[in-house]
């Protein structure tokens, strides 16, 4: 017997269970409704140059799209997988003819894979019916925006499933995961900024900025319109890419330990 | 043949000891119990024969394949975990639907587990509507849906009512004869084992204390039960009672069940006379025979409280 039959199961399972009538029906809602009304107030924000432009439009629509998708993803690692751990469900789990590896790869596909599918698939058809000459003429921005957005939402969905894990414990890890995430991406952004700018140092920035890189994207493009000089910190274009780079890997690291822990160390 | 050989396998949780030097095999085509006190190390000792744990030290083999993480070992035997749970949104129906495709099963097998264990009437409920007994006939049903060789099975009767128990047991007994599956079943429940086991391993400690056929222990640990017919059972049992040498005193309306450890056997035939005539009972019969499971069980456990252990080591052969 092939391993596609059981993980497609396995997977359509989690499915089942993570998005239970009618939350995917909300979920593609907010998300179109989120696409249209943020993209509509992006065109008028004044910026009219093209990268930026399109930087500006991609990235104002998309930010509170992500807001809405961590909150699936939040509950269905975090509580989902932390409650399977706690009641026993993973025990079942483990007794189908799947390794380990497979399983915690059907359980993320559906905890994380669909909200961010529906998210890069209501967005990016959004944004092209709204403005298709600023998507068609700068697709490479486009694709850094989406990359440079996603690489927090994917180390959020990576710690938090070390949390799970760990913690072995739904509502714990949804109570722990939510601290981590507001901690990291609320208040430590205003923690970074406060400082740069009453210090007028970038170095808080930078450090920053491998957490979530779209910070560095966002401020190459608003250098390139304000200028340097208004600017505490302007990376290069390069920079931007090894920031970003240095994200992903950041958020490949999360990962690596999660599945090494879950296929090895997890004791249930 | 041995479907599961475990060899000297310690598993510890930080400090806490919880196996330590277990070894242990069973037989193709056997029932055999694992018995024990509470947190002696039953289910530590059952999630390392089902690979949910890695030893820390020792070697298991089931089907002569190492089982941690061997998805093609797992469609060769049948798991029910103690206090086993399902996706709980999921119909009973559907659930065991998707589990057939899992095992590469036909869809229709659903339906005859489920008539095996009389969950008919369940196929339309969400199985976190199941109340504990149906939702362990759940747990056999998933686990007989892959027709195993052999089912594992961690406190199968922990949740459930007499008759349900009893119903089980059966159905055990069924797969058994007409399948020819080998169990392996840790329970405390020592009565329900002592119907369907044709083997024990009494574990204490960490370790099997004695293993072996229940009449093979009996005679090789040397405990017996005296069964005592007499007129007056309530009076004569008051004083067995005083022995310092018997182990239990079991009362009904027609005698006493004596249990004794070694060649006391001897002495008890010698005493119940005397008793009986200060109890003004009348005996009817004496007679000894092989202690029950319960009996050996008492004496895992005192054995064990006393430190004074005993276990066997597997022929790792």
């Amino acid at each position: 017997m092939g391993k596609g039959r059981p993980f497609l199961e396995v997977f359509t399972c989690a499915l089942n269970e993570d998005y239970r009538f009618p939350i995917l029906e909300i979920l593609v809602f907010l998300c179109a409704l989120c696409t249209f009304v943020l993209g509509g107030l992006a065109a008028v924000s004044g910026f009219t140059t093209g990268e930026a432009f399109t930087h500006n439009i991609v990235s104002s629509s998309t930010l509170p799209l992500i807001i809405l998708v961590v909150i699936p993803i939040l509950k269905n690692i975090a509580y989902g997988l932390g409650s399977d751990i706690e009641k026993g469900i993973t025990q079942t789990l483990f007794s189908y003819p799947l390794k380990r590896g497979y399983i915690l790869t059907a359980k993320l596909l559906s905890a994380l894979g669909i909200p961010l599918l529906l998210f890069l698939g209501i967005s990016i058809f959004g944004l092209f019916l709204l403005f298709p000459d600023i998507i068609l003429a700068n697709p490479d921005t486009v694709f850094l925006t989406y990359a440079a957005q996603l690489s927090p939402v994917l180390l959020a969905a990576g710690l938090l499933l070390l949390l799970a894990l760990r913690l072995k414990r739904g509502v714990l890890a949804l109570i722990t995961g939510l601290g981590l995430c507001i901690v990291l991406f609320v208040i430590f952004d205003a923690i970074v900024n406060s400082l740069a700018y009453t210090t007028g140092s970038d170095w808080s920035l930078k450090i920053y900025a491998v957490i979530t890189p779209n910070l560095a994207l966002q401020e190459y493009y608003l250098g390139t319109i304000l200028g340097f000089t208004h600017k505490i910190w302007v990376p290069s274009f390069s920079e931007v890419l090894l920031y970003l780079l240095a994200g992903y890997l950041l958020v490949a690291l999360v990962f690596t330990i999660g599945y090494v822990y879950f296929k090895r160390g997890l004791r249930i | 043949m041995s479907l599961i050989l475990v060899d000297d396998i310690a598993k510890s949780y930080g400090k806490v000891v919880a196996v330590d030097g277990l070894s242990l095999r069973v037989e193709e085509g056997s029932i055999m119990g694992l018995i024990g006190p509470n947190d002696v190390g039953k289910t530590t000792t059952i999630k390392i024969i089902v690979g949910l744990l890695k030893p820390d030290r020792g070697f298991v083999r089931v089907f002569n394949e190492e089982p941690w993480d061997n998805p093609a070992l797992k469609s060769r035997i049948g798991i029910i975990h103690e206090r086993a749970r399902f996706p709980s949104h999921h119909k009973v129906l559907d659930y065991l639907q998707r589990v057939c495709r899992i095992f590469g099963k036909p869809e229709s097998r659903a339906r005859e587990v489920l008539a095996l264990t009389k969950l008919e009437d369940a196929y339309d409920r969400t199985i976190k509507t199941l109340s504990a007994v149906m939702l362990q006939k759940f747990a056999i049903a998933h686990a007989w849906i892959n027709q195993p060789g052999l089912i594992i099975a961690d406190e199968p009767t922990s949740n459930l009512d007499p008759e349900a128990r009893s119903d089980l047991l059966d159905l055990i007994l069924k797969l058994h004869h007409d399948e020819n599956v080998t169990f392996l079943i840790s329970s405390d429940i020592v009565p329900e084992l002592n119907k369907v086991c044709d083997s024990v391993a009494i574990i204490n400690q960490g370790k099997v204390w004695a293993s072996g056929g229940l009449t093979e222990l009996s005679e090789r640990l040397g405990a017996r039960t005296t069964r005592i017919s007499t007129d007056n059972p309530e009076a004569l049992a008051g004083l067995i009672r005083k022995l310092e040498y018997v182990s239990r005193v079991e009362v009904d309306s027609r005698g006493v069940s004596v249990g004794v450890i070694g060649e006391e056997d001897e002495r008890l035939y010698e005493d119940v006379p005397k008793l009986a005539k200060k109890a003004k009972a009348r005996i009817v019969g004496i007679q000894s025979g092989t202690a029950s499971l319960e009996e050996l069980f008492r004496l895992a456990v005192r054995s064990g409280k006393g430190g004074g252990q005993r276990w066997e080591k597997a022929d790792p052969s």
